[in-house]
């Protein structure tokens, strides 16, 4: 714009046209070959070990709960078939993929695609395990929401909060923990809107204390983390043994939230008993999932704070408080993940625990960094673990066609997790200031 | 810090990572060992100045202590904690009950974090100079086996494990037996002829209880002309299953009840501990449409607010097993080898039904009670492989 002052208008007649076409780059051809070999190998899969040894039959998935809202005929697809067209498309791909090359940006379609069919595939195969039975897939979907799903969200949008600013968050565990515990002493002694703000305090305290730590005195942030996840389970786990135990009705009986339809919106088949009738702790979910996003990535507030974590000395120079926009986004970050931890106790579970939030929040941790410290991401990533970890409750009960070892499912969330993440994320990059103290100099 | 002058704030940070460092690990210390045996709901009675007794009693052996008149039984428990509803909290009342009979006996207990926690918890109570070691859980068997052999002079007990040497009692329940009166109950209780048990961990005292519930509905079909289905257990499958992997985690303890609903059972039967407490979270969630059978203990008396989601409990006498060892072992004599609690002698059963007394028909009942017999007499055979020797 600027060099354009100085030369004179174009006329009308010599006017440049300059038309701009992306040159999408090709995968070289080792890549290539590579990708497609691993696609060959997943359809292969589904034909061979999904198609082959699913029982004859339909495999039927329930999609609507028990006694719930309009009758909708649970969905039917032929099993073994279904296996077989399924893991021929993931092939055909494969070959299209070899003899021409997608592109980089249709690879990333071309991959979920995959994915889908192969999971589809291998529902299709664990639904013919019991004839007759039909596999709960509603069930499983409401279960992710409502049981494992919420504080991994909570708590990867806290640590995206502190880390879009430059610090690291590694304590996201204690503070679920720390919310968990004032969440169901505060909630049995007032009610649940306090014990939801207690928790988002407890939160918020941790918070402060790894902003003051990290800013202040530019500690090292994953020992500081670390340390302070310690921290909480120490004073949890005194808490506990002091206060809660000697007087567990006064003190750690909260009252579990009942569920809320949302009038209208609960209706919806499928989606409607999934999403809209969960309590009003998910619904608080949603609005922090959207909120986080907007400011993040609509508001000046977020435009500072993304500055911030990512050339502090920039942000610094047209003057923005590097270490007050820190401690405001950690602290706040801390509230957040503070409120997931509320979810445990008077969400879901009730009464607190030793060790009630047990690694999830390190696996939020991971969600903030398969989701490519952007909320939207995180909540995918949160989501997915999620499914595969209800799917891995889900799956050893309702039976598949060859019994497989009760342990082995257990793993199942970290495999799912850690090939889709292989899979579709591929690099990722951190904010470039994540884990820099900034010094003025 | 003091060996180099740093200047400012590098001094000042290093500093204070130590102080916080030091703070945290201060207070997990203070979490895992509160005051050595003052908490505890159930342990009001245990007053601190029979465990600071305990410790001021330092290095005198077993047998003077016990000549003395001072009687001190220690108690190693497992992760659970001394409020865990369950194993735990049962074995621990059987401590204070002995205390109760024999005001001479003095008791103590220490909560193991986690399964390291073990030996460093049984050689304490050693050179504390406990007359006695109970260990509560099944999985400490290795580590009393060990702290037993290194102290051929010291005398210890064990919860759920056999005698592992002459100065370990081993005390050990075939909860089969009582499970199976409650898979029989489950089965004919159920409307929707989907029954549902899940463990804590794949470990000999779950399974057995697993087992057992297998086996009785397996028994009520045969003489019943039913099809009840047990889910989350096939005895003819021990390697399969629903498990929490956690006896602490009532999260997925409530993710797997609301997930065994889903496939329509609606009698659960938890047998995991506190995890256990998340069945009864979902069967409130359930507004009462499904049930729960307890485990080990009354779930009534232990989980009193949730009563009227309590069908009955499979109980496991420890608390009486407990007692007697320590009452015995106060008067002098220490008993050697293994009890074995069963039907026929009340180390298993069926609690009573409370709420669900009028639910139950007289009929049901008195079938149970033929059953019971059937199994004490031994003309109910068990085949469970779970089951102590």
């Amino acid at each position: 714009m600027s060099t354009a002052t100085g030369t004179r208008p174009p006329a009308a007649g010599d006017e440049l046209v300059v038309h701009h076409q992306a040159a999408e780059p090709l995968l070289s051809t080792r890549r290539r070959l590579a990708g497609a070999a691993g696609l060959v190998v997943a359809g292969l899969v589904c034909i061979l070990v999904f198609g082959l040894d699913a029982n004859p039959g339909d495999a039927s998935f329930q999609v609507a709960l028990a006694g719930f809202g309009p009758k909708i005929p649970n969905v039917q697809l032929p099993g073994r078939p279904a296996c077989f067209v399924l893991g021929a498309l993931v092939i055909v791909l494969a070959l299209l993929h070899a003899a021409r090359g997608f592109s980089r940006r249709s690879m990333r379609w071309v991959i979920a695609t995959a994915i889908a069919c192969f999971a589809v595939s291998f529902l299709c195969w664990a639904a013919t395990g019991t004839p007759g039975n039909p596999f709960t897939l509603l069930g499983l979907l409401q279960t992710t929401i409502a049981a494992s799903s919420v504080p991994l969200v909570l708590g990867a949008l806290g640590g995206i909060m502190c880390e879009r600013s430059g610090v690291i968050n590694v304590a996201i565990e204690g503070q679920l923990l720390v919310g968990a515990f004032m969440g169901a002493m505060v909630a049995t002694m007032a009610n649940n809107v306090a014990g939801t703000l207690a928790a988002a305090a407890a939160g918020g305290v941790l918070g402060a204390l790894l902003a003051v730590f990290a800013v202040k005195y530019a500690v090292n942030q994953v020992v500081l983390g670390v340390v302070l996840n310690v921290l909480a389970l120490g004073l949890t786990n005194f808490g506990y043994n002091a206060l809660l135990q000697q007087n567990s009705s006064g003190l750690n009986n909260p009252a579990v939230l009942n569920p809320i339809k949302v009038p209208g919106l609960s209706q919806i088949p499928i989606l409607g008993p999934v999403l809209f009738d969960q309590n009003w702790l998910v619904y608080l979910t949603y609005a922090l999932i959207v909120a986080v996003h907007v400011w993040l990535f609509r508001t000046r507030w977020g435009l500072r704070t993304r500055a911030v974590g990512e050339h502090p000395r920039a942000a610094d120079t047209v003057g923005i408080n590097v270490a007050r926009m820190r401690y405001r986004n950690v602290i706040i970050g801390g509230m957040i993940a503070g409120i997931g931890g509320a979810y445990l106790t008077i969400g879901y579970a009730g009464a607190f625990s030793g060790n009630i939030s047990s690694g999830k929040g390190f696996i939020a941790l991971a969600a903030v960094i398969f989701g490519r410290w952007s909320p939207l991401g995180a909540v995918g990533a949160a989501l997915l673990f999620a499914f595969a970890d209800g799917l891995q409750i889900l799956l050893p009960i309702a039976g598949t066609p060859t019994n497989i070892p009760s342990a082995f499912w257990s793993m199942l969330p970290y495999v799912a997790t850690v090939f889709a993440v292989a899979g579709l994320v591929g690099k990722v990059q951190a904010p470039a200031a994540d884990g820099e103290p900034y010094v003025k100099s | 810090m003091s060996i180099v002058p740093v200047p400012g704030p590098l001094a000042r940070t290093s500093a204070t990572v130590a102080g916080v460092a030091a703070l945290a690990l201060a207070l997990a210390a203070c979490g895992s060992k509160p005051g050595g045996g003052g908490g505890g709901s159930s342990s009001s009675s245990a007053s601190s100045s029979s465990s600071s007794a305990a410790a001021g009693g330092a290095t005198s052996s077993s047998s003077s202590a016990a000549a003395g008149g001072g009687f001190t039984a220690c108690m190693v428990l497992d992760t659970g904690g001394i409020d865990d509803h369950s194993f735990n909290q049962t074995s621990w009342a059987g401590m204070t009950a002995a205390r109760q009979q024999n005001p001479k006996i003095s008791i103590s207990y220490v909560p193991s974090q986690s399964a390291n926690d073990y030996t460093p918890n049984l050689n304490a109570e050693v050179s504390k100079g406990c007359s006695t070691t109970v260990a509560v859980g099944g999985l400490m068997a290795d580590a009393v086996k060990a702290v037993a052999k290194k102290n051929p002079s010291k005398h210890f007990a064990e919860v759920d494990a056999p005698s592992s040497g002459p100065n370990v009692y081993g005390m050990q329940f075939n909860t089969a037996q009582g499970a199976f009166l409650g898979g029989y109950l489950a089965a004919a209780y159920s409307k929707s002829g989907k029954v549902a048990t899940w463990g804590g961990l794949a470990i000999p005292p779950v399974t057995i209880y697993m087992d057992g519930f297998w086996e009785g509905v397996q028994y009520y079909n045969k003489k019943n002309g039913k099809h009840v289905q047990v889910l989350g257990w096939n005895e003819k499958n021990q390697k399969g299953g629903s498990f929490s992997q956690s006896f602490t985690d009532k999260n997925k303890g409530k993710q797997i009840s609301q997930t065994f609903v889903q496939q329509g059972a609606d009698v659960l039967f938890p047998v995991a501990g506190g995890a256990g407490e998340g069945a009864l979270s979902a069967a409130q969630a359930f507004g009462g449409k499904v049930v729960v059978m307890w485990v080990d203990t009354d779930g009534c008396v232990s989980e009193a607010s949730y009563c009227k989601y309590i069908l009955t409990s499979v109980t496991k006498n420890l608390s009486g097993a407990v007692q007697q060892y320590v009452t015995q072992a106060a008067s002098g004599a220490f008993p050697t080898g293994n009890y074995l609690g069963t039907l026929a002698n009340r180390g298993t059963g069926l609690a009573s039904f409370h709420d669900f007394a009028g639910k139950v028909p007289q009929s049901l009942q008195s079938q149970l009670r033929q059953v019971g017999l059937g199994i004490a007499t031994g003309k109910i055979k068990i085949t469970s492989p779970n089951q102590p020797k």
